[in-house]
């Protein structure tokens, strides 16, 4: 047992102290009550009029500005309407070589058409191999002649079945929908770009980009035949109006793909329904044409068919024989009707892009 | 038609200019003399602006009337305005695939730039728009705010007399708002530019434009500078009271005072120096705290709606849920007669 207390009498000594205090304080306004309280409890106040803190200062930047946002005016002289065309031609066929800074072709189209290219040209290495090996068979087969100027523009397959359909499908995708779906088209129009021009560009742009195929593998190959061939120049000048024949009916067969994919660009918000559309009509009409043809025998119903209209001049051209039952005044005039059909479509439709939000 | 009577000074002028779309009546008659500056271009949803914007570019053919954009007819010489002007569409306009520098350069040689100057003025102006670090990056990947940095990059890449701005701050933060307002505001200021600028926010077009141009069914029913404008409509003292808001309102009508009442806030016409004590006595004859009191303001929103609904348009927000007595809303006496327009 201990004697000390169970209560330390000094704890009561200061509890009387505090309330001593906090009875003298006025407790009239709940503010100052509280405050009075945190002093008593804490004894805050004592030498805090002496004391100092280390505080944070606002930054100061004294070393230079990092964003000095200064309007630079510009005196230059802009150029003439050719150099504006000439800027949207270039960004649409550049692309295709390079898409850095120019229009972007997705790495699939443009091996695609590489392959394309690549292909359209095997003639080219069956010709050398009759060369090397010196086989007349084959170099007939392969050599210069009508039917093969002929087949390698307007050949069914695997040219027009396959190679220029898929290759203008994989170009137009995109060409006037994107502008559509993305309203780039305020982008021309709020410039001094007429539609004209606009719709010119583009049209020029796609066609260089047939073209370019098209007529690199034609002329290669008459070229390669010439040579390979071994022939002279009297063969060569009286083979020159084939070749010429064969250039015609190929600026026919780019033009007409071109309005009929461009058409459809036209119509669209996407790149796919231009590119199933153009196959659906080239190849679709083509079907149904030969299936009318072979259970009803009415060649007339190739009239439909772009490319059919297309062969029949091409034909015609050529001088070699005919295999349309109609006259090919009918092809010629079919012909100009679809690509007047496509260029109104063309036309209206770049008509409706607008400015402002549509 | 003669276009001897306009003259070359004004930044924009049409007289009785008319856009007919069949039976519908885009622009009716439309008479502006617009000086150079930052121009606000307001109006509802189908009033015409759009068209006008469009009529101004050297768009659309117009119906009837003449037209004059930096001095150059609208009707005949299109491309010639379009080439000193630029244009930043309200929605996407552009290539998502490609570069900010890319896009930018080619905007530049659509407008006849040779390639060389086009890739060093792209360079220039996205710095200038605060996409310096940015614009080797592809515009797929950037945010609204520096898309629309981007736009705004595209359209004064050839340092144009007159910027059309449609809708600048849509879809932006606080930060990228302000970062465009600000630019378009050193595009007049420092640059010594023209703007006009349609937008729904009215706080954008008081935070960059000095002057309005009101739209309403293919009229222009206002065209003045803000301020002016502002002084025409009739001051009013907002008051938040306590503890009696019908007494008080009571005693300041008795006391001759126009009142409008939502609740607990009151707004008082102004109608001189003592509208205030008339106010104080009122509180203390009805025993009522008065527990704020500021002299409201009117914004540029408080005008167009006011305006609208003048027009009879009904134009209605929250703030017009005080509009409980038309009265108290009215513009200065002579304002509606020939005033505004």
């Amino acid at each position: 047992m201990t004697d000390e207390p169970l209560v330390d009498s000094n704890q009561d000594t200061e509890m009387e102290a505090l309330d001593a205090v906090a009875d003298s304080v006025d407790v009239s306004t709940e503010p100052s009550l509280g405050v009075t309280r945190m002093e008593a409890a804490f004894g805050s106040g004592d030498g805090d009029e002496d004391a100092t803190a280390v505080v944070a200062q606002p930054g100061s930047i004294e070393g230079g500005t990092i964003f000095d946002q200064v309007y630079r005016p510009w005196r230059g002289k802009l150029g003439s309407r050719w150099v504006r065309n000439y800027a949207i031609y270039r960004h649409h066929v550049y692309g295709i070589i390079s898409s850095k800074g120019h229009r972007h072709y997705h790495p699939f189209v443009r091996l695609a058409l590489l392959a394309i290219l690549i292909s359209s040209m095997a003639a080219l290495g069956f010709l050398l191999l009759a060369s090397l090996i010196g086989d007349p068979t084959i170099m007939r087969g392969f050599g210069l002649n009508r039917v093969n100027i002929y087949t390698k523009i307007l050949g069914f397959f695997p040219r027009n079945a396959l190679f220029w359909p898929l290759l203008t499908a994989l170009v137009i995708g995109g060409m006037i929908s994107e502008d559509r779906a993305h309203g780039t088209s305020a982008i021309y129009f709020s410039r001094p770009i007429n539609r004209i021009d606009y719709a010119a560009m583009k049209y020029l742009s796609v066609a260089s980009i047939l073209g370019g195929v098209i007529l690199i593998s034609y002329v290669s190959f008459y070229s390669l035949a010439i040579v390979v061939e071994g022939r002279g120049w009297g063969y060569i000048f009286d083979s020159f109006p084939l070749f010429v024949s064969g250039l015609g009916i190929a600026f026919l067969l780019i033009i007409t793909y071109t309005s009929i994919g461009m058409a459809l660009s036209s119509v669209s918000k996407g790149k796919f329904f231009p590119a199933v559309g153009f196959l659906s009509i080239i190849l679709g009409t083509k079907l149904l044409a030969f299936l009318v043809d072979n259970l009803f025998e009415q060649s007339i119903v190739y009239l439909i068919s772009p490319y059919d209209n297309l062969a029949h001049l091409g034909q015609y051209f050529m001088g070699i024989d005919l295999r349309y039952d109609h006259p090919v005044a009918f092809s010629v005039v079919s012909l100009l009707a679809i690509n007047a059909v496509s260029l109104y479509v063309l036309s209206a439709r770049v008509n409706s892009l607008e400015v402002t939000r549509e | 038609m003669c276009l001897s009577g306009l003259g070359s000074d004004w930044l924009i002028e049409a007289r009785s200019l008319t856009k007919n779309y069949g039976q519908h009546v885009a622009l009716d008659k439309v008479d502006l003399h617009v000086p150079h500056g930052s121009i606000g271009l307001l109006g509802p949803n189908g009033a015409g602006k759009s068209t006008l914007i469009k009529t101004l570019l050297g768009l659309i053919h117009i119906t009837s009337g003449e037209g004059k954009v930096l001095g150059h007819d609208i009707r005949t010489e299109g491309d010639l305005i379009r080439s000193k002007i630029g244009y930043m569409a309200e929605y996407d306009s552009l290539n998502l695939d490609l570069a900010a520098i890319d896009q930018v350069r080619y905007s530049a040689e659509l407008l006849g730039m040779s390639p060389t100057v086009a890739q060093q003025r792209a360079h220039e102006v996205l710095e200038y728009v605060g996409l310096r670090d940015q614009r080797y990056r592809k515009i797929g990947t950037f945010s609204t705010g520096m898309a629309q940095s981007a736009k705004l990059g595209c359209a004064i890449v050839h340092d144009p007399e007159l910027l059309i701005v449609d809708e600048p701050s849509n879809g932006l933060d606080q930060e990228h708002r302000g970062f465009m307002l600000n630019t378009l505001f050193q595009i007049v200021r420092e640059g010594g530019r023209s703007i006009l600028m349609s937008s729904h926010l009215m706080d954008d077009v008081q935070a960059v434009c000095d002057q309005v141009v009101m739209i309403h069914k293919g009229r222009v029913v206002v065209h003045r500078k803000i301020d002016d404008l502002a002084k025409q409509i009739d001051r009013e003292i907002e008051i938040t009271v306590w503890g009696g808001a019908s007494r008080i309102e009571q005693a300041l009508k008795d006391a001759g005072l126009t009142v409008r009442r939502m609740g607990r806030v009151m707004r008082i016409l102004r109608q001189d120096e003592s509208t205030v004590d008339h106010i104080l006595d009122a509180a203390a004859k009805s025993q009522v705290q008065v527990r704020q009191m500021q002299e409201y303001e009117p914004s540029l929103e408080d005008l167009f709606l006011l305006i609208m609904d003048q027009l009879g348009y009904g134009t209605r927000t929250a703030a017009d849920l005080l509009s409980s007595t038309p009265e108290g809303r009215v513009i200065g006496a002579n304002s509606a007669e020939e005033g505004l327009v």
